[in-house]
């Protein structure tokens, strides 16, 4: 509880999260971002979320707003202009360059260099309203022709952001795919002006601190660093979550120290410690290979620096499997 | 690594920049450039995790693009002088092609932007070897073909350099990054004098190297790669505490430090050759770069940072860490200044 009141009521703490990006109806470029990069397809479809909301109202008890895609409904016709939305866009990314020329005199981040260097802990994601939920993207095995179904609404009193689905391993039938089942809410790169990619730096923090609640099942947290020429996906580094499932809200504290490596799914004989300055993203993978509906509760993702955890790297490398990194 | 491959790296390293400061034929020269960035490779992957490896992915790309440009400027000069001696240049198109492949080698502005990134990927001491080791193979030739290098080309480089290095280094918490865009800046003020007094650009990059030694060394002493890491040196080794504040001020050219010489020396130079606005841009852009040097100062040796209990200990462990150089590398970087008259034996 301590550390709930730390996190959101410190002087050093509580910074709000860069303006997302913009949100101007200019479908045509959304599209295609949407169709360009498969891990980057969100997931929903009203008529099924509101079955999904039937049987969470136990849970929730009053409408709650959606995670809302290209799909709208045909009584609203939002007006589309070609020009205007050209100006807007490139206005927006003018604006964010003079800002980001401005926060550079400033500091890193936009702020002076003692607070970013004296600050021990800091909330990076926390879902208070619509715009928190855009920053993160949900994914199942439906783009491979599974079963599975993910979703991600505000929760009760927008305090919280409540992923919730079905998890389904039936294969896709597609000659090829022996196992399926997984779903995940991964969060989006950070973008600067002219869709620059930007990357968190924590190399101040050495712990990953969750509130999360659960309905009891196992699930992985993945971060990604920010690489440019080494394929983004394939690599990331992870540790498990294990959920509860009580009504009361839970602490996790994962320390960076503790995030194995893996590339390509495959967790990899030769270890790498986590290096905290270029994280890009940061992503909650269920895939426990148990079918049903499941569910997770997110209040708010931080980190801090924990004085007590001096451990640097939990894994070592063993000359038997990787000799080539001990010649 | 096991020491028979690092002796035989290290050899290779070394031997490259001997073929290209010995050499007159310009085929020579490009392959001592190709064996020292052949061999380098190893020696910035020595810790083998993917950030090293997408650091030396880019090191590699830009010095081999770098390395096909000069080659194309070299057949540009065979072609119209019809011989592959190192002499002057008489084609401009030729001068201006290795001009810029030798600036991609070395990181000037606007080739610069490999510089941070590689450097921030790679341990404390690849970092240390990239910045001052690999500048010396370019800067020979650029010496040797000074007098038929377009000076308009270099001076735009030159101050795009300053500004970039002391823009880009104001917000950065990463040392090596600091000091990453400290060499663009050190680069950007080498290139300004090479058209006019090439010696002076020699004295700099003399200084520099002495300077960059001095502070990677400090650094690697410390384990430290962040500024926040930096700052708790004060309960491990004071005494590194004060000659990081020295060699930082070195680093920002301030006097009666070994830094300011090369200053000095160029902005007079400069202004011997009837320009003024230019060392009057530079000399305000270098207060930029004084302005993170004495913030890392300030953060290292003039203010205690607030630190847990459990770091406060750490004096009483001594340091085991042989660092035999350190010594002369701190005296030479910051008490040469009153031997400048002597420095004329550079000539």
């Amino acid at each position: 509880m301590a550390w709930v009141h730390r996190f959101l009521n410190g002087a050093y703490i509580f910074r709000h999260y860069p303006k997302p990006s913009a949100s101007c109806p200019f479908l045509g470029t959304r599209f295609a971002y949407y169709c360009s990069s498969s891990l980057q397809k969100p997931e929903a479809a009203p008529g099924k979320t509101s079955c999904q909301r039937n049987s969470e109202g136990d849970l929730q008890g009053h409408h709650q707003k959606e995670v809302v895609l290209d799909i709208t409904s045909p009584e609203e016709k939002p007006e589309v202009s070609f020009d205007k939305a050209i100006k807007d866009e490139i206005m927006d990314h003018f604006r964010r360059l003079k800002d980001d020329i401005v926060n550079h005199w400033i500091g890193p981040e936009g702020r002076p260099l003692h607070e970013v260097l004296l600050e021990q802990a800091k909330v990076v994601w926390q879902f208070r309203g619509k715009e928190d939920l855009d920053k993160w993207v949900v994914t199942s095995d439906k783009i491979i022709g599974g079963r599975s179904e993910v979703f991600l609404k505000m929760g009760k009193n927008n305090q919280s952001a409540l992923l919730y689905g079905t998890l389904s391993s039936e294969a896709p039938k597609d000659g090829e795919s022996g196992r399926s089942g997984y779903c995940a809410m991964i969060s989006r790169i950070p973008r600067g002006p002219f869709e620059r990619k930007r990357s968190y730096d924590w190399s101040q923090f050495n712990t990953l601190y969750l509130r999360v609640r659960g309905d009891g099942r196992p699930w992985m947290v993945n971060i990604r660093g920010d690489t440019d020429l080494i394929q983004r996906k394939n690599q990331m580094y992870s540790y498990f979550m294990f959920t509860r499932g009580g009504p009361y809200w839970q602490e996790v504290k994962i320390p960076f120290s503790k995030f194995f490596f893996s590339n390509q799914g495959r967790i990899r004989d030769a270890q790498y410690p986590l290096l905290l300055d270029k994280i890009s993203s940061i992503g909650f993978t269920l895939a426990d290979k148990v079918d049903g509906p499941f569910f997770l509760e997110i209040d708010f993702i931080g980190v801090f620096t924990d004085p007590a955890h001096t451990e640097e790297f939990a894994y070592e490398n063993s000359p038997e499997l990787n000799p080539r990194l001990f010649k | 690594m096991k020491p028979p491959i690092l002796i035989i790296i290290t050899s290779t390293i070394i031997l490259g920049t001997m073929i290209v400061l010995f050499s007159s034929h310009w085929l020579m020269i490009w392959i001592g450039f190709e064996m020292n960035m052949l061999a380098i490779i190893p020696i910035l992957m020595k810790k083998f995790n993917p950030r090293a490896t997408e650091a030396s992915t880019k090191y590699f790309l830009t010095q081999a693009t770098a390395s096909m440009l000069l080659m194309l400027g070299i057949i540009i000069n065979l072609l119209h002088s019809g011989h592959w001696t190192i002499s002057m240049i008489p084609n401009p198109i030729a001068s201006t092609v290795i001009t810029i492949a030798l600036a991609m080698k070395l990181g000037l502005s606007p080739f610069h932007f490999w510089v941070p990134e590689v450097t921030q990927g790679v341990p404390l001491s690849s970092g240390m070897v990239l910045l001052t080791w690999q500048k010396i193979a370019p800067l020979s030739v650029l010496y040797q073909i000074s007098p038929s290098i377009n000076p308009n080309l270099l001076v735009a480089m030159a101050a795009t350099s300053v500004l970039v290095g002391g823009w880009g280094g104001l917000n950065q918490t990463q040392l090596r990054k600091i000091l990453a865009y400290s060499s663009i800046t050190h680069m950007g003020w080498m290139a300004a004098i090479m058209v006019y007094n090439p010696t002076l650009m020699i004295l700099n990059l003399t200084i520099y190297i002495m300077m960059t030694l001095g502070t990677f060394m400090l650094f690697m002493y410390n384990l430290s790669t962040t500024t926040l890491s930096l700052s708790h040196t004060w309960n491990k080794l004071p005494l590194i505490a004060s000659l990081i504040l020295a060699l930082m001020l070195s680093l920002g050219g301030l006097p009666p430090l070994s830094g300011f010489i090369p200053k000095w020396m160029i902005i007079q130079e400069l202004t011997k050759n009837d320009m003024i606005v230019m060392p009057m841009f530079m000399a305000t852009t270098a207060l930029l770069n004084l302005y993170f040097y004495m913030r890392l100062a300030y953060a290292t040796a003039l203010t205690m940072f607030p630190s847990a209990n459990n770091t406060k200990m750490k004096w009483q462990f001594e340091s085991m860490k042989k660092m035999i150089f350190l010594p002369p590398l701190i005296v030479a970087s910051t008490m040469l200044l009153p031997l400048t008259p002597m420095l004329s034996i550079m000539d």
